[in-house]
C-alpha cells in the first residue's frame, strides 16, 4: 500500500462480471489516414447537473453514429443515469430532467459500460468537446475505474477552421445550427443535441473534403496548427 | 435482486422509442404519406434510415449508378432532376423535390437505374432507406404502398402507368363514373325471340319487374329492344293488337357497348342518343342491359334526364332555369370523383344541347330563313373544354355562289343570328366582349369568305392575326351540316404545314405565357390589385401553355382534332411527341383543369365571381406539390417548342 493511497479516491468496487467486461473494452484506434467517409465516428452529448467539472455529474447521455458518411439511425445511444442523491439545481431548467426521471434512470456503471461498448474504437465528436471529455472521463473513472483515451474532436473548433470567412465570436451550437439552417427537434436533450451536432459534422466533413482535409489524421493536424497559431497570436 | 433491477433499467432504456427517432417521426408526420401511416410502421422506417448530407450540386443518384438501391426522403433542402437533352448538349431541370418529398419511386419499383440525375439544388439532408427495408415497409404499410404506387408520375416511367391504373382500381368505389358496366348490370337481362307475341313479352317484363326486354336472335345477339316507353306508344295506339309478334313494335338494332366500357361511356351514349337503355354485348352475345336508372342509383347524376329536358324545352326561359341544374350536376360529379375531362365533356355536351335548342327555338320564333347554314363555335367551346364559366365564341357558315349572293344570304341570317346570341346570353353564355358572335356580319360568312379570311391569318402573321388564329382555328360545328367546316379545316392544315414562318410565330406566341415556377422558389406569384395573398392564374399561366403548344403542333402536323388532350394523344401516335412526355403533359393538364374547376365550384357556392387565380397556400400539401409539378411540365413543353423552332 502506497503512503498516499488514502489521498486517491478509492477505486470503485465492481462485481466480477462488470470488471471483466471493462477489461474487454476496445482500445481507441489511432487516427487513421483513410477518408472521413471510411471512419466510424461517435457523436456525443452529455447533459450534466451543472458546469463545474469537479463537482457536477452526468445526468444523461445521447450519442449517434456517423458511419459510411451518414448518420445511422440504427445505431443510437440514449441513457438517463440514476443518481442516488441527486440534488435539484437550477440546471433542471435547461435539460428538463426532473428528479423522477433521474430516479428512474439506469445504473450509471452499467450505462457507461454500454456506452463504451457502443463507442468501440471510434473517435468522438462533440460540441465544446473538452467539457464532455472531462465530464465523461471523470464519470468513467468514478464508476468503472476506466481511463478514457479516445480522441475527441471539437465541432466548435472544426466549424471556424473550415469556415474562416465567418466571424461568429464564441459561437455556440445554436449559432452554428442557425448559420447552416439546421432544424433542431428539441434542444438541450442529449440525443437531440447529439443529432444536430452530427448534422453539423456532416456539413463540416463535406467542407473538409473540398479543402483537401479528407482524413481524420489530416483534420487533427490542421486543428493542432490552428491552436498553435492562435497561441502565438495571443502572445504566449 | 440487484441484477434483475439493473436489467429492468437497461430494458427501460432500450424499449422506449429513442428521442431522435421520435423527433424524425414528428417531422415526417407533417407530410403525406407519413401522416397516414401507423406509428409502428413509421418508427420502423425511421429506425432503418441513414441521414445523409449533400452540398449544393452534389450528385445524389445518377443513371450510371445502375439499379437504384435506396429510397430517399428530403429532410431539408432541395433536390433537382437534371435530364440530358437528347438532341443537344446540356441538361434541363425536369423536377424539384423539397422537404418531406421522396424519390426515386419509379426506378425503385421498376428495379432499374434512374433516368434522371438527382442533384442537390442547395445544401440538402436526405433520409436514406435501403431497398430491403423499403420493400419490407411496402408490404407492411398500406398507406405507404398506396402512396408509392400512386405518387409515381407517368413522366417517370411507363411501368408506373399500369401501376397507377391499378391504384385507381383499388380506389374503386369513389370513382363511380369509372365503374365497369359489367359490374353494374347485375341482373340477367330479360330476353325473347322476335316471334314472341307482344302480350307474352309484356308479361315477362311485368313478372321480372324490368323496364325493357331485349329481342335476340338464335346466337343471342340483340336485334331489338322494347321498353316501357314503347309500350306506352302501343297502348296509345287504339288499333294495337297484342297478339302481334314483338318485332313489329321493337326498336331495331339497339345501341350496345362492351361490358368493359365505363358507366361514363354509357351516360354519354344515353345523353347523345336520347336512349334510356344500353345493351352489353361480349363476343356478339348479349350479356346485360344497363338502364338510366342503374346509372342514377349509382351516381345520383341525372345527366340523361337533364339532356332530354334541354332538348325538349319549349321556351328559352325553361333553358335558363336548367342552367342551375347543370351547375349542381357538375358539383355532384366533382364530389363523386369525376375527372376534369369527364366534366368538361359533359358540360360541352349539355352546352351543345342548349345551343341547338336555342337555335331551334329561334327558328320557330323568327321563321325559317330558308337557307341552309351551320352554327360554328370557336375557342374553348370549339375544343370541348368548357367550364361553367363560358363566353360566347360563335359564327355562321353557309354556301354561296359569289359575293353578292353571300351578302344577300347574310342579310337574311343576321337577324336570326342576333336573336340566337341574345337567347344564349339569357341562358348564361355571356356575350363575347370581342364581339366574336354570329350576329356580327364579320362572323356570318360563306365558306369562300371564311377561307379567304383564314388564309390571310396564315399569310400575314401580325399579332392580331396570331391571336385570331388561336381562337378561330379551334372551330367546330355545333348545329347543322359539318362538311363545309371540315373543308375549311383541311385547307387550314395544308396551309399551316406549308408555312414554317407562321408556325414559328405561333411558337413564339405560345411561349409568351410562362408557367409560374421558379428555379429557386416553389411558385412565382403576383399580387393583383388589393389582394391579400399573391396568386397565380391557373388558366392563363397553367392551361394556356398546353393549349397553345398542342394547337401549334397539331396544326403543323396535319392533325384535325380540336381537343387539347386528343391533340396530344394523336401527336404521340404520330411520334411528334415522346409517349412519356405526352402522358406527363396529359396528366399535368388534367390536374390544373381539375384544380380550376374545384375552385370555380367553390366560388359558385360562396357567391363569388368566377376567378382562375389561386393562392397555392390555400391548397393542401399534396395538391400544391402536384400543381408545381404540373406547371413544370408546361415549362418543359415550352422548352421543347423553343428547341423545335429555335427560339
Amino acid at each position: 500500500m502506497s503512503l498516499f493511497a488514502w489521498l486517491r479516491p478509492s477505486p470503485p468496487r465492481l462485481d466480477e462480471q462488470l470488471r471483466q467486461r471493462v477489461q474487454q473494452l476496445t482500445a481507441p484506434a489511432p487516427l487513421a489516414e483513410h477518408s472521413l467517409r471510411q471512419q466510424r465516428w461517435v457523436v456525443l452529448d452529455l447533459e450534466t447537473s451543472g458546469l463545474n467539472l469537479n463537482r457536477d455529474h452526468v445526468l444523461s447521455i445521447g450519442a449517434v453514429v456517423i458511419e459510411d458518411g451518414a448518420i445511422d439511425f440504427r445505431q443510437q445511444f440514449e441513457r438517463t443515469l440514476h443518481q442516488r442523491d441527486h440534488k435539484l439545481t437550477s440546471s433542471v431548467l435547461i435539460h428538463g430532467l426532473g428528479p423522477s426521471a433521474i430516479a428512474a434512470g439506469c445504473d450509471p456503471a452499467q450505462a457507461l459500460l454500454e456506452l463504451m461498448d457502443f463507442i468501440g474504437d471510434s473517435p468522438l465528436l462533440a460540441f465544446h468537446a473538452p467539457f464532455d471529455q472531462r465530464m465523461l472521463s471523470r464519470a468513467l473513472k468514478d464508476h468503472l475505474g476506466y481511463r478514457l483515451q479516445h480522441p475527441f474532436f471539437d465541432v466548435a473548433e472544426l466549424a471556424p477552421l473550415l469556415n474562416p470567412q465567418i466571424t461568429l465570436r464564441e459561437a455556440g451550437l445554436d449559432d452554428w445550427t442557425a448559420y447552416f439552417n439546421l432544424e433542431a427537434a428539441e434542444r438541450h436533450n442529449a440525443s437531440a443535441d447529439a443529432l444536430v451536432t452530427a448534422e453539423l459534422a456532416l456539413i463540416l466533413f463535406s467542407q473538409a473534403r473540398r479543402q483537401q482535409l479528407d482524413s481524420p489524421a489530416l483534420l487533427d493536424q490542421q486543428l493542432h496548427r490552428l491552436r498553435r497559431r492562435r497561441q502565438q497570436s495571443h502572445g504566449f | 435482486m440487484l441484477m434483475s433491477k439493473m436489467d429492468a433499467f437497461a430494458q427501460a432504456g432500450k424499449s422506449a422509442v429513442m428521442q431522435n427517432i421520435q423527433g424524425t417521426m414528428q417531422f415526417l408526420q407533417r407530410f403525406p404519406p407519413f401522416n397516414q401511416m401507423e406509428n409502428a410502421h413509421l418508427a420502423f422506417l425511421v429506425e432503418q434510415c441513414q441521414l445523409r448530407f449533400y452540398a449544393a450540386n452534389d450528385s445524389i443518384i445518377k443513371p450510371a449508378d445502375g439499379p437504384v438501391e435506396h429510397f430517399y426522403i428530403v429532410k431539408q433542402g432541395r433536390v433537382v432532376g437534371e435530364r440530358q437533352h437528347v438532341t443537344r448538349p446540356g441538361t434541363e431541370t425536369t423536377f424539384e423535390i423539397t422537404s418531406g418529398e421522396c424519390f426515386p419511386l419509379a426506378a425503385l419499383l421498376g428495379e432499374r437505374a434512374t433516368r434522371t440525375e438527382h442533384l442537390a439544388g442547395e445544401d440538402t439532408f436526405c433520409l436514406q432507406l435501403n431497398k430491403a427495408a423499403f420493400i419490407r415497409l411496402f408490404t407492411l404499410s398500406e398507406a405507404f404502398r398506396d402512396f408509392a404506387l400512386r405518387g409515381v408520375s407517368s413522366l417517370l416511367d411507363q411501368v408506373n402507368q399500369q401501376v397507377q391504373r391499378r391504384a385507381v382500381e383499388t380506389l374503386g368505389n369513389q370513382y363511380s363514373l369509372n365503374t365497369r358496366l359489367g359490374e353494374l348490370a347485375m341482373r340477367h337481362p330479360v330476353v325473347c325471340d322476335p316471334a314472341t307475341p307482344l302480350r307474352e313479352a309484356v308479361r315477362l317484363m311485368h313478372e321480372q319487374q324490368v323496364g325493357s326486354i331485349v329481342i335476340v336472335d338464335e346466337q343471342r345477339f340483340p336485334i331489338g329492344i322494347f321498353t316501357l316507353r314503347d309500350l306506352r306508344q302501343v297502348v296509345a295506339d287504339a288499333s294495337a293488337d297484342f297478339a302481334q309478334p314483338i318485332n313489329r313494335h321493337m326498336t331495331a338494332s339497339p345501341f350496345y357497348l362492351s361490358p368493359q366500357a365505363s358507366a361514363f361511356d354509357a351516360a354519354i351514349a344515353m345523353t347523345e342518343r336520347h336512349i334510356a337503355h344500353v345493351c352489353l354485348v361480349e363476343e356478339r352475345r348479349l350479356c346485360g342491359v344497363v338502364s338510366e336508372r342503374d346509372l342514377f342509383s349509382l351516381q345520383r347524376v341525372d345527366l340523361v334526364h337533364l339532356a332530354r329536358t334541354i332538348r325538349h324545352a319549349s321556351r328559352v326561359e325553361n333553358l335558363v332555369s336548367l342552367r342551375g341544374e347543370i351547375s349542381q350536376l357538375v358539383e355532384r360529379m366533382l364530389a363523386h370523383g369525376a375527372s376534369s375531362t369527364q366534366i368538361t365533356q359533359i358540360i360541352t355536351l349539355l352546352n351543345d344541347h342548349t345551343v341547338c335548342r336555342v337555335i331551334e327555338l329561334a327558328i320557330e320564333d323568327k321563321g325559317d330563313p330558308g337557307v341552309p347554314f351551320s352554327w360554328l363555335c370557336f375557342g374553348s367551346e370549339g375544343r370541348r373544354e368548357q367550364t361553367l364559366h363560358t363566353d360566347q365564341d360563335n359564327g355562321i357558315i353557309f354556301e354561296a355562289r359569289d359575293a353578292a349572293h353571300a351578302a344577300e344570304i347574310r342579310g337574311r341570317l343576321l337577324p336570326l343570328a342576333q336573336h340566337i346570341n341574345q337567347g344564349l346570353a339569357q341562358c348564361g353564355f355571356s356575350l363575347c366582349k370581342g364581339n366574336i358572335m354570329a350576329g356580327n356580319p364579320e362572323l356570318c360568312l360563306s365558306r369562300a369568305e371564311w377561307a379567304r379570311r383564314f388564309a390571310a391569318f396564315i399569310r400575314e402573321a401580325t399579332p392580331e392575326n396570331l391571336l385570331a388564329s388561336s381562337i378561330y382555328f379551334d372551330l367546330r360545328v355545333v348545329w347543322g351540316d359539318e362538311q363545309a367546316c371540315e373543308q375549311l379545316r383541311q385547307s387550314i392544315l395544308e396551309q399551316v404545314a406549308d408555312n414554317r414562318l407562321f408556325q414559328r410565330m405561333m411558337a413564339d406566341n405560345a411561349l409568351r405565357q410562362r408557367p409560374p415556377v421558379g428555379r429557386f422558389r416553389e411558385f412565382v406569384l403576383t399580387r393583383q390589385g388589393n389582394d391579400k395573398a399573391a396568386t397565380l392564374d391557373l388558366k392563363v399561366q397553367g392551361l394556356t401553355p398546353f393549349v397553345d403548344g398542342a394547337r401549334l403542333l397539331a396544326l403543323a402536323n396535319g392533325i384535325g382534332a380540336n381537343n387539347t388532350l386528343e391533340r396530344l394523344r394523336q401527336l404521340v401516335a404520330r411520334e411528334v411527341i415522346d409517349p412519356l412526355d405526352g402522358a406527363a403533359y396529359e396528366e399535368a393538364y388534367h390536374f390544373i383543369q381539375q384544380t380550376r374547376m374545384q375552385q370555380h365550384q367553390l366560388q359558385s357556392r360562396q357567391n363569388l365571381p368566377y376567378s382562375n387565380r389561386v393562392d397555392p397556400d390555400s391548397l393542401n400539401h399534396l395538391d400544391r406539390r402536384i400543381l408545381r409539378e404540373s406547371l413544370r411540365q408546361a415549362q418543359r413543353l415550352q422548352s421543347s417548342l423553343a428547341l423545335r423552332y429555335q427560339l
